[in-house]
């Protein structure tokens, strides 16, 4: 008992003699010299997943996300210019100190990373989902999420990749993206939402949360 | 084990309050609004990130990733927090057989009070080691030779850390190391003793006679260093050995040494958990147990009682914006061997006792809460041990069966601060719902409205 205390206060002394610091598995998000792929392991893993493929959809799946898509929601969260509330709850704290080079190197992490397969929601809601998805709805100047999103949703460039992701988040950020500008590049995405209706909502993320194009 | 314990005061109340007074002072400047505040500071993220639905002290999947990799999560920041609370307490019936106030177990009796607040020294010190250091001032923390309430600052829930975590897509393993006072304080789930419901509760109110030594029994009469391990976020496996705290732990320990447990060796402490995320569902089953030998009137030259306590307990918590919903379920028997029972005036060689407890509770938004809780205490009847008759707070029965539902509602209007209210409904009070005293005395009486404005920076 005595010498369980004693190791612990000689394991303290010695990590604070050995400058605090050990980049391999820290988890300081304000030490520069970590790198982006320990802080993934080491921080984000704890609720996006180790994989980027989160259990929980109150956290987006980052597992294949497009890269500059990442870099530059990241770089949106640390400068404070998303701003719907679990963004700024969750993401602006995490991100306040990453320098770029860190965020590069999480983005590169993640968006390498296998996306694994979501719930796939009942056929006839899927099937509505994937019209929606990929020829929109003309008549009520809808366009196809597909031009955008990618043929499979696979996304390109910072057009987000939206195969497999969360539906629940994915509706959320639809709520977000046609009733706020929370989010600063959201803009173009504004028109299309509101000639949705709540069911078309429905269908689209559920077809998306179940597309598996690996 | 009788867990009412009276401390004896060091340090005087003048001594304390300017400091504390600061403290809070400087805590409303300077820091952002977060719950335990040094540690969100530590992570820049709002209390929800790690407590369910803002409740504090219950914690999300998160919350306890980020206490098993030791308080190391964040970038170090300003390691201090403040918490008080005011509360307000209505016993149902606070009178005696004769129509007379009882005015020592309900001082206070139907009067708005400031009752606790806490210091927090808390934070990352190294990439591997981490503090949460509380100490608790209670404005009502014993009564003098003449009968005044004195306040007085003592040691509470005071932890290291030590961790590690090995991890990489298919594999995942935290191990570490702590020290502190208080069996079970390191544990992350809520259906343990330590961090389990009521999260607060009256002060001048009457509860069950007895509980088991593994809930609270030990809390900072002892200090305990262990071990534990958590792999790929399923398997978790804890062993810890508790001491006494005195000698060069004494500053654990709040006051003299003169009430504290003596424990004979070490006491073993450990704890086995098996989890489950689901989409936003995580489930959690385990045990834990405590065996200590503990000498007969904190004397190290009586006999020990030998205490032998296993637990069962289970949590649910589904997570998902903008409904929480958690529950918790705790089971623990207690088995006693006196070792003197003649000479203490005890019935039975040995006693057993039962502690059951349930919790659920649903938040919406993070704001608006309600919960529903039920405690019962069983176990073998032993007139000798529980003393027979007496006003109010006497034992006819000889049995400590004791049954109550405690529902609650709550309100956070912004993350620091929590309203609630609180009815704690007995059913059965020390083995009966009417006449458990002796005195006419019926479990009803002892009902308590229990209504509390918690704050914290
Ligand atoms: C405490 C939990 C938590 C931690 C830890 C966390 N995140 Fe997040 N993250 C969230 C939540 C919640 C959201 C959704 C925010 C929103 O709805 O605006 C999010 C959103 C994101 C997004 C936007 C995804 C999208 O599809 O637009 C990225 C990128 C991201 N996080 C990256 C990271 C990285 C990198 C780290 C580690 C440095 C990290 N997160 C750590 C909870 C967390
Ligand atoms: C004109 C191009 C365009 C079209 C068409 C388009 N989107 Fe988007 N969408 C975007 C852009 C750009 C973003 C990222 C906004 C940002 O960076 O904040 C986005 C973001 C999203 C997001 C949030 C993703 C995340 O990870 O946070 C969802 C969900 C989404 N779109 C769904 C749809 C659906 C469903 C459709 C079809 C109805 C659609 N989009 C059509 C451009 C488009």
């Amino acid at each position: 008992m005595k010498t369980a205390v004693y190791t612990m206060l000689a394991l303290a002394i010695a990590s604070l003699g050995s400058g605090c610091v050990n980049l391999e598995r820290s988890r300081d998000i304000g030490n520069p010299n970590v790198s982006g792929r320990t802080l993934a392991l080491q921080v984000c893993s704890s609720c996006h997943g180790v994989d980027g493929n989160s259990t929980s959809p109150a956290f987006p799946k980052l597992a294949g996300q497009q890269e500059a898509y990442l870099i530059a929601q990241l770089k949106f969260f640390r400068g404070h210019n998303r701003i719907d509330p679990a963004g700024s709850e969750y993401m602006w704290g995490i991100t306040r100190k990453l320098t770029d080079e860190q965020i590069e190197g999480l983005a590169r992490y993640f968006s390498q990373q296998k996306d694994a397969p979501n719930v796939a929601g009942d056929p006839a809601t899927v099937a509505a989902g994937k019209a929606i998805f990929e020829n929109g709805i003309p008549d009520k100047g809808v366009a196809a999420c597909a031009g955008c999103h990618g043929a499979m949703g696979m996304g390109k460039d910072t057009f987000p990749r939206l195969a497999g992701q969360h539906a629940n988040y994915m509706m959320k950020q639809l709520h977000i993206l046609s009733e706020t500008n929370q989010r600063p590049a959201g803009a173009m995405m504004k028109p299309l939402v509101h000639g949705l209706t709540s069911a078309d909502l429905v269908a689209v993320t559920t077809y998306l949360q179940g597309v598996s194009p690996n | 084990m009788i867990t009412k314990s009276v401390w004896r005061h060091v340090l005087k109340i003048q001594d304390v309050l300017p400091t504390l007074l600061a403290l809070v002072l400087l805590g409303m400047w300077s820091f952002p609004s977060y719950a335990l505040p040094a540690f969100a500071r530590q992570t820049g993220q709002n209390c929800l990130a790690c407590h369910a639905g803002g409740q504090f002290p219950e914690l999300t999947p998160y919350g306890r990733l980020f206490k098993l990799t030791g308080y190391t999560m964040g970038a170090r920041s300003m390691p201090l927090s403040v918490m008080a609370v005011l509360d307000y307490t209505r016993v149902r019936n606070p009178k005696d057989s004769t129509g007379v106030k009882d005015t020592v177990d309900f001082h206070k009796q139907g009067t708005a009070i400031f009752d606790v607040g806490s210091v927090f020294l808390a934070g990352k010190i190294t990439d591997n080691l981490g503090l949460f250091a509380q100490a608790t001032y209670a404005n009502y923390d014993h009564q003098q030779d003449n009968g005044d309430w004195v306040g007085h600052l003592s040691p509470d829930n005071t932890e290291f850390r030590y961790a590690d975590r090995f991890i990489s897509p298919g594999s995942d393993l935290i191990v570490g190391a702590f020290a502190n006072n208080n069996p079970s304080m390191q544990d992350v789930w809520n259906s343990a003793p330590a961090w389990s419901y009521p999260y607060v509760g009256p002060t001048f109110a009457l509860g069950a006679p007895a509980s088991p030594l593994l809930d609270g029994g030990l809390g900072q009469d002892s200090v305990g260093a262990g071990v534990y391990a958590y792999w790929n976020r399923s398997l978790y496996g804890e062993l810890a050995l508790y001491k006494t705290a005195n000698g060069p732990f004494g500053f654990l320990h709040p006051g003299d040494n003169s009430g504290i447990a003596r424990i004979k060796d070490g006491a073993p402490y450990w704890r086995l958990a098996y989890t489950k995320a689901f989409g936003p569902h995580d489930l959690m089953i385990g045990t834990s147990g405590l065996v200590a030998e503990i000498h007969e009137n904190n004397d190290v030259n009586q006999p020990t009682d030998r205490y032998r306590d296993y637990g069962l307990d289970a949590q649910y918590q589904y997570i998902l914006d903008p409904h929480t919903v958690t529950a918790h379920i705790s089971y623990i028997h207690e088995n006693v061997k006196w070792g003197d029972p003649l000479a203490l005036g005890y019935d039975n060689a040995s006693d057993t006792l039962k502690e059951l407890k349930i919790k659920g509770a649903y938040v919406y938004n993070a704001t608006y809460g309600a919960s529903l809780a039920y405690q019962q205490t069983t176990g073998s009847t032993d007139a000798g041990f529980f003393g027979g008759p007496a006003d109010i707070t006497g034992n006819l029965s000889g049995s400590p069966d004791t049954t109550a539902w405690i529902p609650e509602v709550f309100w956070t209007p912004v993350q620091y601060l929590r309203i609630g209210a609180q009815y704690w409904h007995y059913t059965k009070f020390s083995g009966n719902s009417s006449n458990y005293d002796g005195f006419g005395r019926s479990a009803s009486d002892n009902d308590t409205l229990f209504v509390y404005v918690w704050g914290a920076y």
